[in-house]
């Protein structure tokens, strides 16, 4: 595993994933609104993780082995993207459940006037 | 002038103009107007609650979809017999209102005012705009109009009891096309005409590019 190879855009990425992980850190520490440990964790491991794979090049070959892929590499890539696209559109149903509800309920509000006139 | 006619005008941040919007339909026989302020940052609220009109408030901004089914389920709720949806910012001329209550009582279910798409009566975005959410309509909804996304049109009691959007945003126009198609409701088009006030050109975020992109967006995503 070739651990240490430091080329220009690995610095700008690692510059980048580190920002996000102590802006939420520090989010965290302080208890800002809607910041959960589960959130913390969720980008410690995103952006850990994609600190940790562009650091040590050879880890996704090992895991890809590990996992019965061998080389093929693209497979566990492909998987990835599988994954992401099912969580963006779980995440897009559930936003849309939300603002249909927060519409109902601010409609209902709106009606409530002409309904008690009406019964 | 039937007491049953309801003309419907949904609103956000309309202070400057919708005094006079609501005197001028006045003038033309119509008494029975619903706003719905749509969560209004400014004073629009306040304006319409000296009006002599009945006044629903959004306490959200919801996107003007949402505002017209809420304007909707009031005139159920009043036995409206037909409605008519106008613009909250001045474009529309409500000398046209009885053209589209007259479509009605001729027989036809919904009555759709279209714009035309002439460069002296039209900024050139906006025409450009309008051929492209006309495109769209069509390919994801299946129903060709002039004019997808005009907002003065009428509606029967039986467009009313049956139409059923669910998007709440700007889509809704649309989507309204789409429900014509399903529940083979009678529609016509009217020509109508309208007014590019400074003020209403003044309305970015009804005509910016990134609006109408996330509008097809969302019309696909919902379709």
């Amino acid at each position: 595993m070739n651990f240490i190879d430091f080329s220009f855009y690995k610095i700008i990425v690692i510059l980048i994933s580190s920002y996000f992980i102590v802006r939420q850190l520090y989010k965290f520490l302080n208890r800002e609104q809607y910041q959960s440990f589960i959130k913390f964790i969720a980008t410690i491991i995103v952006w850990g993780g994609v600190i940790v794979f562009i650091s040590v090049p050879g880890l996704s070959h090992f895991i890809s082995e590990k996992l019965g892929l061998g080389k093929n590499l693209n497979t566990l890539i492909f998987t990835g993207f599988i994954l992401v696209f099912i969580l963006i559109f779980k995440l897009i149903s559930i936003i849309e459940k939300v603002e249909k509800n927060i519409t109902d309920i601010v409609r209902k509000e709106a009606l409530r006037e002409v309904k008690n006139e009406k019964s | 002038m039937k007491n049953d006619t309801y003309v419907l005008i949904p609103v956000f941040n309309e202070e400057e103009v919708l005094e006079n919007i609501i005197t001028e339909i006045k003038k033309e026989g119509y008494s029975n107007i619903i706003v719905v302020d749509d969560g209004s940052t400014d004073n629009t609220y306040e304006v319409v609650k000296k009006q002599k009109v009945i006044v629903l408030r959004h306490l959200l901004n919801r996107g003007k979809g949402a505002a017209i089914k809420t304007g909707f389920e009031a005139a159920k709720l009043l036995k409206a017999e037909i409605i008519i949806t106008v613009d909250g910012d001045g474009q529309h001329d409500p000398k046209d209102i009885k053209k589209l209550v007259k479509k009605i009582d001729e027989g036809y279910d919904v009555v759709l005012g279209f714009r035309r798409m002439k460069l002296d009566s039209m900024p050139l975005i906006k025409i450009v705009y309008n051929y492209i959410a006309n495109l769209s309509t069509w390919a994801i909804y299946g129903f060709w109009t002039c004019d997808s996304q005009s907002g003065i049109r009428g509606y029967s009691k039986k467009a009313i009891s049956v139409i059923n959007t669910k998007n709440d945003g700007y889509e809704y126009e649309s989507e309204v096309l789409r429900e014509i198609a399903w529940h083979k409701l009678k529609s016509v088009e009217v020509p109508i005409n309208v007014f590019y006030t400074k003020y209403s050109r003044s309305k970015k975020h009804k005509q910016s590019l990134s609006n109408g992109i996330r509008t097809v967006l969302k019309m696909i995503i919902t379709s």
